[in-house]
């Protein structure tokens, strides 16, 4: 047994580096309510770059989606490894990842448009990010 | 023209300190959660900074010496090297941070990530460092920096409430969503932005670089007086474009992107280009005055020959401490690291060092052996104490602060 210890630790360790805990369902709701702040904030920053398409470089508007879809997928990344501690939790994780997935989707959409030329459709992207930043709004009122 | 370009000095330390990227993302940052409310912080700071940027010129050109210089005769070694300890740590961590910034500002400009032009900035600045005369560099990058008055004129064009933005900076209260620890620490980071140490040391130094004599005292007030209240005024507009565009989205800045959008959906392309071009010109100019600080700080506590009035090979060590400065400032951005994390942190342990640098100040302006008949007079005096005593606090507050708000989070 003393032999094994060095190896559950490290797999502790591993365990502990790939996944963050929640101690109950209201810290869970919490981190929840956080990241979509966070997730809200970046899509608002987009549809506001995106809605005023015509005044920005594409250079520039092409590091703001690449941040952006960045901070999207890192935020995704985060929260889906925190290991939900009730099936409520888990329902509520579901819920979320939903709406934030979709903003990741149409953040990367978005920049994939800009690397090729600039965005097809400004008023309907700026529709649907907002319908985006709505949800995650509400999300984060009910559950702070 | 040439009495405007001898208060260049005052304008490129004032954007250097004011908007270098640190300040830049804090500034639109606190707009953007919380209005204007902390806008007299901002007045707080240049009035501060006024005070003893004001001494500090008056010992550089009354004595022919730098702060620095002072600080060890003054003083003592331990109390000198407790000064320099203070602040030779923060001085390479903002160094490492303003050539990150102005890498990001290439890649606004270019599209290229900003890692790739970390080693041709960090290489222009050394250059520029090495080979400019002092006069060209403080002249060439103070007058760029003007460029980010756009922020300004975007304001003016977002056509923002203004009613309400003067109701938000006249009712200095967090917003409700926001503790007031959270606010507290902002307001300290802000006011160890305003009144960096590096400014003081750049500043009496700078002095001392131009040969400024008893006869320069109106050029060294007009450089505090003009560059700093610039400085201030540039913060405030930061501040009230984020307040305009970005808080009523409840967008939360964290990048440069970010932070420049109100002034490309308010003044258009050429606005974008001109801010850009700010950017990278403060933080280029801050990299500059913090590294070159660096070598003034540590020459003057060993008493090395230093400055760009001489020629490099007469003050070997003093380029020798910039170069290895830069060296180890590139490779720690190079890293990755987040160099607007770097400065957000460096700006609370600056407020922490702050009665360390100032304090000095205070007592060199004091001291007639120096001074002789241009010791501070009641009105100095009286505005440096009431300071050192908040300063005090503010070192006391700012590290069980940062703690407590998880650093504003």
């Amino acid at each position: 047994m003393r032999k094994a210890w060095p190896a559950v630790l490290a797999g502790v360790l591993v365990v502990a580096g790939c996944s963050s805990p929640a101690w109950n369902d209201r810290d869970y709701e919490l981190k929840a309510a956080s990241s979509a702040e966070a997730v809200g904030s970046t899509v608002e920053v987009v549809r506001l770059a995106v809605g005023g398409d015509g005044r920005l470089t594409r250079p520039y508007l092409k590091v703001l989606l690449t941040n952006a879809a960045e901070q999207v997928q890192g935020v995704n990344d985060q929260f889906g490894g925190v290991q939900p501690p009730t099936e409520r939790a888990e329902q509520l994780g579901e819920q979320l990842l939903k709406v934030t997935e979709q903003a990741e989707k149409v953040v990367s959409g978005l920049l994939m448009e800009v690397r090729r030329d600039r965005v097809k459709d400004p008023s309907g992207a700026v529709r649907e990010l907002a319908q985006l930043g709505e949800s995650l709004r509400r999300f984060q009122d009910d559950h702070e | 023209m040439k009495k405007f370009l001898g208060i260049t000095l005052g304008i490129l330390t004032a954007i250097g300190g004011f908007v270098d990227i640190g300040d830049l993302v804090a500034n639109a940052l606190v707009g953007s959660r919380f209005g204007m409310s902390l806008a007299w912080v901002v007045l707080l700071g240049v009035v501060g900074i006024c005070v003893f940027a004001e001494m500090s010129g008056r010992i550089a050109a009354v004595s022919g010496r730098a702060v620095f210089d002072l600080v060890r005769e003054r003083l003592g070694p331990r109390a000198g090297l407790a000064n320099l300890g203070a602040s030779f740590f923060i001085l390479v961590m903002t160094v490492a941070a303003e050539i990150g910034g102005a890498a990001l500002a290439l890649e606004l400009a270019t599209g290229l990530n900003y890692l790739l032009c970390v080693p041709a900035v960090a290489f222009a600045a050394w250059l520029v460092m090495w080979r400019v005369r002092f006069e060209t560099l403080e002249r060439v990058f103070g007058l760029a920096g003007l460029a980010l008055v756009i922020f300004v004129v975007a304001l003016w064009q977002l056509g923002p409430d203004w009613g309400q933005l003067w109701h938000q900076a006249s009712h200095p209260a967090p917003p409700q969503d926001e503790g007031v620890p959270t606010y507290l620490y902002y307001a300290i980071a802000l006011l160890g932005g305003a009144m960096t140490p590096y400014e003081v040391f750049f500043f009496s130094s700078g002095g001392v670089e131009e040969k400024w004599t008893r006869r320069d005292l109106s050029v060294s007030r007009a450089n505090v007086l003009i560059g700093f209240p610039l400085g201030g005024l540039l913060s405030l507009a930061i501040a009230a474009c984020a307040a305009t565009v970005l808080l009523p989205a409840h967008v939360q800045v964290d990048s440069l992107d970010q932070m420049v959008l109100p002034v490309a959906l308010g003044a258009g392309q050429v606005g974008l280009g001109l801010v850009i071009l700010g950017v990278f010109a403060a933080t280029f100019g801050a990299t500059l005055e913090v590294a070159l600080s660096s070598g003034y700080s540590l020459s003057q506590y060993f008493g090395w020959q230093w400055g760009k009035f001489v020629r490099p090979r007469e003050a070997a060590r003093f380029h020798a401490t910039i170069l290895v400065v830069m060296v180890v400032a590139t490779a720690l951005i190079l890293t990755t690291i987040d160099p607007i994390m770097v400065t957000e942190y460096s700006l609370v342990f600056s407020a922490a060092a702050l009665p360390l640098t100032y304090l000095p100040v205070l007592m060199i302006a004091n001291d007639r052996d120096y001074m002789q008949d241009k010791v501070n007079g009641i009105f100095s005096n009286t505005l440096g104490t009431i300071f050192m005593i908040l300063l005090v606090a503010v070192s006391i507050a700012a590290i069980p602060l940062m703690l407590a708000t998880k650093a504003g989070q």
